[in-house]
């Protein structure tokens, strides 16, 4: 009897196991998208006794938005201290010899309960071909003034989840839409955040020593409202979309967040319409809502591509 | 020691068998002897689901030739509880193609019992009722026997070429039974001899029995089916299998007591494992390439004690189970060298159940019984990415559990020749893992993407049902009734702002409660004999169902009626059937649902009996849809037409 049950049980779990596996959801999910989570130092630059370092997710600056946390050592000490009239500007030298930047926080916040100076960047371009990027930066303790000029690289961003798009608002402003997060989407409800800016069309001649802060001025818009629409561009989707999504609207923060429902993973474009603060339409179109099966699903003009 | 059996089993008996409504059947005794056959009057090789088509409670959904889903008292089978021995299995296909009558065969299954509504609670919460298949089991013996059967035919119209075989070994302390089966068929083709492509099934089938007598009144048995099922078609839908697996074992321990109130105790634990794989690869219509693998697992236990004294039995059972469901779809663009599209269409659902339920019946008299029970059960479900369930249902719980209370009640009373029975029900159901957790499951009968709500209510249900009858010697008349006021009734409603994801489809429903809805199933069975070997039988039903707001419920069988002779002598054996429907006027366009027109076919079979030195042999020759009619039913998916003519023949031998 025991011999059989055996037989039986071994027969059992040779059958037992799985034709086809089932699917990793986490590792389906991590394919095409990396998640960076960690501050790590992208570039210093020492200015004997101290040293000025710019961290960013991963040490690396992406093209598109940068969370960056600035920091000045004391060598001395070795300890951050609270440098004071911190600024940053990053500055696109194009190749045809025009420089240009990209939406940027000029002058850094402190974070005292962290001690770093917490700002962004967005950078417009991938360094190569069409130009290169240097970081100006400048600060002061005590009476001594420092400035620094760097050189850095940018990357490009290949999660499309942190695409960007720059364009010429219906106002005749310059105007730039940036993803912050999420990084990794999941096929669910996800909270959607971006940053909305613009630039501020300096009001006379560049003057004084290079760069003038005042021909790269940039800030963010408020009041602002980002319609939502996502669909999924594949013919084989017929314009597929999803329930429940919001609109994207400022918090105290800057930032504007909305809600997206991803329905599976793959290609989706976020349709946008952008309203200013009286509730007209600066840029975007309202797409078909229509199933087409076979057909490309139809862009708004203003919009992001995401995969993940 | 035993319990009533009522509806299938005086249908589907033969028809020299004694024709009493209610048996007593022998099977909870290890030396019974179970006599029921898998086999309709007409063909003697029927596929399961064949032979569920010969009760009068129930009717199928087709979706092509293979794997039907059975609906109990018109209602889909969510709202039946389908069991293999007690034993709870779910299929792992989200479309319902593999509801589990498809993991069996006919050779190893001893025989069907159906019960309608509440009574049928035993085996766990049901609205509809139960189907319980039950399996071969050889009693112990007391001398060493060897017995078994053999049965090969070939069915013309869709090349069906089947081969069936089961041993059965016994003596006083083992017991062994084994069966295999082939069966093979091409595309039918239908009443118009166009071939309906897509219609062909290959299934492999084997099960082992093994049982031991532990002591003069204990046995332990284990058991084991293997079902494996490649390439079918189904015509109706835009995709067809490529291999779906069953594993389905189990090991029980059975006691006997020999004085006293407690007679049996029945134990079994068991587990089974169902995969599922679609394939559209055959289909170059599709626009899309989809994977949809599926699988569920479920691991229970069940446990009955019989009790009986002079005039009261009854039966208590313990029910547990745990089931998991996964469906994942993946959808492959159109340049494959981009992303795929994953999901999963049921986002790892979990469903624990224990329940305990109990049947009584008390003989108050000679001529009357009253008959009570009921059950609680405890369900649980819990999904593992309810951030899927959450898109369209946001802030739904991950987990829910829900009481299912249910009783019955119900009163018999024969007088002279006439019988007469009324009962009452009350029951509770959970939603099915579809309903509530589903994720753009797409139903090709009314082209939607169906969507889950984790929130839906218990369906509850108050049913009511009666019958009457009329037997003499020579003739047996039974009328019988039921009607449901179901309320939460759980359908499919629009859902406007749901944008679909298949891209057959055209929109998105999802899964909604109704207040309520109501169903009336009315039948009338006869059966006359003409001569002493010249047999009538006769059977007409009629179902109507309706909303909350007077509209029609999708899948309820028009007035239909079943007529055959049956003309036996000597060796000989002569058989002859029509059915049909009449026209459905009460289809449900928002179902999807159109006008069905009636039909009718005829049957005929003949068969000889003989021997072979000394072994039975029956050889058997007949012919379905004899008039070649052109026809599709109510509950044909898509309208696909049924097999046309059908020339059959089969042989077996008996040793």
């Amino acid at each position: 009897m025991k011999k059989i049950l055996f037989f039986i049980t071994a027969v059992s779990l040779g059958f037992m196991s799985c034709t086809k596996e089932k699917t990793d959801y986490e590792a389906e999910i991590e394919t095409v998208v990396t998640e960076h989570y960690e501050f790590k130092e992208a570039v210093s630059v020492s200015r004997q006794p101290y040293i000025i370092s710019v961290e960013a997710l991963n040490g690396t600056f992406y093209a598109g938005y940068n969370e960056i946390r600035i920091k000045v050592t004391d060598t001395r000490t070795s300890e951050n201290i609270q440098a004071s009239a911190l600024t940053f500007l990053p500055i696109l030298n194009l190749t045809d010899g025009s420089v240009g930047s990209g939406p940027h926080r000029y002058m850094p916040e402190y974070r005292a309960d962290s001690s770093f100076f917490s700002g962004y960047a967005v950078f417009t371009n991938e360094s190569g071909e069409k130009g290169t990027w240097d970081l100006y930066m400048g600060f002061q303790i005590g009476d001594d003034t420092y400035r620094i000029k760097q050189a850095v690289s940018v990357q490009k961003q290949l999660n499309k989840n942190l695409n960007m798009t720059a364009f010429t608002g219906k106002d005749g402003e310059q105007y730039y839409i940036a993803l912050v997060s999420p990084q990794k989407p999941k096929i669910a409800e996800n909270e959607l955040v971006a940053g909305i800016y613009t630039f501020n069309k300096p009001s006379g001649p560049p003057s004084g020593v290079f760069p003038d802060p005042s021909q790269f001025s940039y800030s963010q818009v408020n009041d602002y409202t980002l319609q939502l629409d996502p669909r999924m561009p594949e013919p084989s989707m017929g314009n597929h979309s999803s329930p429940n999504n919001m609109d994207l609207k400022q918090r105290s923060d800057g930032l504007y967040y909305g809600v997206v429902n991803y329905t599976m993973t793959g290609n989706w474009t976020l349709n946008f319409i952008m309203l200013n603060k009286n509730g007209q339409i600066l840029k975007g179109r309202e797409v078909s809502t229509d199933f087409t099966p076979g057909i490309e699903g139809e862009k708004s003009d203003l919009f992001i591509d995401i995969l993940f | 020691m035993g319990f009533l059996v009522l509806g299938i089993e005086a249908s589907a008996q033969h028809t020299d068998a004694p024709r009493d409504t209610s048996k007593v059947l022998n099977e909870v005794t290890v030396i019974g002897i179970a006599k029921k056959k898998i086999e309709t009057e007409l063909k003697m090789a029927v596929s399961v689901d064949e032979f569920l088509a010969s009760s009068e409670n129930i009717s199928f959904i087709k979706r092509g030739a293979y794997a039907w889903e059975p609906l109990l008292n018109n209602m889909s089978s969510e709202r039946s509880t389908l069991t293999i021995d007690g034993m709870h299995i779910f299929g792992a296909c989200t479309d319902k193609m593999d509801p589990i009558t498809s993991y069996v065969e006919s050779n190893n299954l001893s025989t069907i019992d159906i019960q309608s509504g509440q009574e049928g609670s035993l085996h766990g919460s049901t609205i509809a009722g139960s189907i319980d298949l039950k399996r071969k089991s050889t009693p112990f013996a007391m001398e060493r026997k060897f017995s078994g059967a053999y049965q090969s035919g070939f069915e013309f119209n869709n090349r069906q070429f089947f081969n069936l075989g089961n041993v059965s070994y016994s003596d006083e302390k083992f017991v062994a039974d084994a069966s295999i089966s082939f069966r093979n068929a091409g595309n039918y083709s239908d009443g118009n001899n166009n071939e309906v492509n897509h219609s062909q099934f290959h299934k492999f089938n084997t099960s082992l029995g093994l049982a031991y007598k532990t002591s003069e009144l204990s046995s332990v048995r284990v058991d084991a089916i293997y079902d494996r099922a490649n390439d079918v078609g189904f015509p109706a839908l835009p995709m067809d299998l490529w291999l779906s697996r069953a594993l389905i074992t189990s090991a029980s321990y059975k006691r006997l007591f020999e004085d006293g109130l407690l007679r049996v105790w029945d134990s079994k634990v068991y587990y089974n494992a169902i995969e599922h794989y679609m394939d559209d690869t055959t289909r170059p219509e599709n626009l899309v390439h989809m994977d949809m693998p599926g699988w569920s697992n479920t691991y229970g236990l069940v446990s009955r004690v019989n009790l009986k004294s002079d005039r009261y039995s009854s039966e208590v059972q313990l029910n547990a189970y745990e089931n998991i469901s996964i469906a994942e779809m993946r959808m492959y663009p159109q340049d494959r060298s981009q992303r795929t599209m994953f999901a999963y269409s049921w986002p790892w659902v979990t469903t624990r159940f224990t329940g305990l339920s109990t049947n009584n019946s008390w003989d108050l008299s000679e001529k009357s019984q009253l008959s009570f029970g009921g059950s609680v059960g405890w369900n649980y479900n819990r999904s593992k990415y309810a951030e899927f369930n959450w898109i369209f249902h946001p802030g739904a719980p991950q987990e829910k559990s829900r009481i299912l209370p249910g009783l019955h009640a119900g009163y018999r009373l024969n007088i002279d020749r006439f019988n007469f029975s009324a009962g009452l029900g009350y029951g509770h159901r959970a939603p099915s893992v579809s309903e509530g957790y589903g994720y753009y499951i797409y139903n090709s009968f009314d082209r939607y993407d169906y969507i889950g709500n984790p929130d839906l209510k218990n369906e509850i249900s108050y049913e009511a049902n009666a019958s009457a009858g009329f037997k003499t010697e020579r003739m047996d008349i039974v009328a019988k009734v039921n009607y449901f006021h179901i309320r939460n009734y759980i359908v499919g409603k629009i859902l406007s702002l749901g944008s679909p994801m298949n891209y057959q489809s055209v929109g998105v429903k999802a899964y909604t409660s109704l207040d309520y809805a109501r169903l009336f199933n009315l039948s009338v069975t006869a059966n006359y004999d003409l001569l002493e070997h010249l047999h009538w039988k006769g059977m007409v039903a009629y179902a109507r169902a309706k909303d909350d707001q007077d509209a029609n419920l999708p899948f309820i069988r028009p007035l239909s009626y079943q007529t055959s002779l049956h003309w036996m002598h000597r060796q000989f054996s002569v058989m002859t059937s029509m059915n049909g429907d009449f026209a459905q006027q009460d289809f449900s366009p928002e179902y999807g649902e159109d006008r069905t027109p009636a039909y009718m076919t005829l049957d005929v079979s003949a068969d000889y009996t003989f021997k072979i030195r000394h072994y039975t042999a029956v050889f058997q020759v007949g012919a379905e849809n004899l008039t070649n009619e052109y026809y599709s039913t109510y509950a044909d998916w898509g309208n696909i037409p049924r097999m046309g003519r059908n020339i059959f023949t089969s042989l077996k031998i008996n040793f």
